[in-house]
């Protein structure tokens, strides 16, 4: 079963086309990567999937439900988290967790809770105020509540942006641990990551969605050494 | 409630703030107690007039933080994580105008001991007069939730501080309009803080002379366009700001 359906999707602001016809399916349970170059569509597209700006054509369809008919019922059963750590900066962890389970209206929230405190290891910054955490720690709060409401699809827009190489692999384990369980949609730069973590990976350009498929079938297809030069062969049309 | 629960954030949020705490409750209350030392020979200085003049100038300060507030929110992601979540415009709305109502108590409780310790008389009117000052702060407060929605956050403090002055200046708390020419005193009937200072005044004295039909016909406009138009332009921007 598709978790994921999106049918001649395309998004215009003004004269320009951030997401230009593009067309997928995702299955339940699997973790696709969306890489392209800045500007090439990715968190437009994520977006319009998390019901934040409506599509100017085109059908999306979430769990066999329209995002445009069915918008608060999707937007139960996913969340994301954005580029930019998205929590209260004068609530404490555990506040903004709270927060966040009321605004889901979870009603196993303290057992969800200790749970993400478990997983995420945040014991120790717990009734730190989010503002004066790193921004590793953040990040890691940020993901944490993400998963508050148990989502059926989660969007994890670069997650792992700017932090060092311990907090990115402590992260990948995480989302790794989550794979097969729900659907994820991942958009990064780190070619590794994209390369690691996904089941298939999708390459945007333009606002269009110029090649899927597993990091080996990409490979093969353009002949390349690497995933790396696999992705600028096929971002950049064989000009580089 | 998602409102209940976005209200309880913001009410933290802005609580938590140091600076909103000195302009919304030590400044109005230091201004009361050192205007009533001073003696100011003009009417508009004897405590039962100049009370609710403090009450107004300590809503302007909340119409400058709750502006502060939209427009972090608006900046910051968490906007774009609540956008992704089942909350609807209304939660958000109510949702900052119920966490100010707290702080606006707090506030009239404060301004009213602080008053009652200079010299004025407690009557049953001190506690109407703070049940119809929170009719009044819903004015400010959405004014604040509309500024917010229109501007950035560092912009938001200059455009708050503009209706602190409009406050000082045309609600009549510091002088009569009258001293000041025709023109300005027509400004200040157009403006709303004028007829909030006298339906707030008329209800402490217990003067019904004092507001006048205008005055409500006024507020009451007001407080409904500010409400719609806010509502109308955050819920615009969520998306706007989205792209």
């Amino acid at each position: 079963m598709y978790s994921i359906e999106i049918r001649d999707l395309t998004k215009k602001f003004k004269d320009k086309v951030a997401v230009n016809n593009i067309s997928l399916k995702i299955k339940e349970g699997e973790l696709f990567a969306l890489l392209g170059v800045n500007g090439a569509g990715k968190t437009t597209t994520i977006k319009m999937l998390s019901g934040l700006i409506l599509p100017t054509s085109g059908d999306i369809i979430i769990e066999s439900m329209d995002i445009k008919k069915d918008t608060l019922k999707i937007k139960e059963i996913l969340n994301v988290s954005p580029q930019e750590t998205a929590i209260a900066p004068n609530l404490t962890v555990k506040e903004n967790l709270e927060f966040m389970a009321g605004v889901y209206q979870i009603k196993n929230k303290d057992d969800k809770i200790n749970g993400l405190i478990k997983t995420f290891k945040l014991d120790e910054v717990l009734n730190k105020k989010a503002k004066t955490l790193s921004g590793g720690w953040q990040r890691k709060v940020s993901i944490a509540i993400s998963l508050i409401n148990d989502p059926k699809i989660l969007f994890l827009d670069e997650p792992t942006l700017g932090l060092d190489v311990i907090a990115r692999k402590e992260l990948w384990k995480v989302i790794k641990g989550l794979k097969g369980k729900i659907t994820i949609i991942l958009t990064t730069h780190y070619m590794e990551e994209a390369e690691s973590l996904s089941d298939r990976i999708g390459i945007m350009s333009n606002g269009k969605l110029i090649d899927v498929g597993t990091s080996k079938e990409l490979i093969k297809k353009v002949k390349s050494k690497n995933f790396e030069d696999a992705f600028v062969k096929i971002a950049t049309g064989g000009d580089l | 409630m998602r409102m209940l629960n976005f209200a309880k954030r913001n009410f933290k949020e802005l609580i938590r703030d140091p600076l909103s705490l000195v302009f919304e409750i030590i400044l109005p209350v230091f201004l009361l107690f050192i205007f009533q030392q001073i003696k100011v020979p003009d009417d508009a200085y004897k405590l039962e007039n100049f009370t609710p003049g403090i009450i107004i100038f300590g809503f302007s300060f909340i119409t400058l933080f709750t502006a502060t507030l939209v427009a972090k929110d608006r900046g910051s992601s968490l906007l774009i994580r609540l956008g992704t979540s089942p909350m609807k415009s209304s939660d958000y709305i109510l949702g900052y105008i119920l966490s100010l109502i707290p702080i606006i108590i707090i506030q009239d409780i404060l301004f009213f001991i602080v008053a009652i310790l200079l010299g004025l008389t407690f009557t049953i009117n001190i506690i109407y007069t703070i049940l119809i000052s929170i009719l009044v702060s819903v004015l400010f407060i959405t004014l604040g939730i509309l500024i917010g929605s229109l501007v950035s956050e560092k912009a938001s403090g200059g455009v708050g501080s503009i209706i602190v002055q409009l406050v000082c200046f045309t609600s009549g708390m510091y002088f009569s309009k009258d001293l000041v020419g025709k023109m300005f005193s027509k400004v200040c009937e157009i403006l709303p803080f004028e007829s909030c200072l006298n339906i707030i005044k008329g209800t402490l004295n217990n003067n019904m002379q004092i507001i006048e039909t205008r005055n409500i016909i006024i507020y009451v406009l007001y407080t409904f366009l500010v409400l719609i138009i806010s509502v109308i332009l955050f819920k615009k921007r969520m998306t706007s700001d989205n792209k």
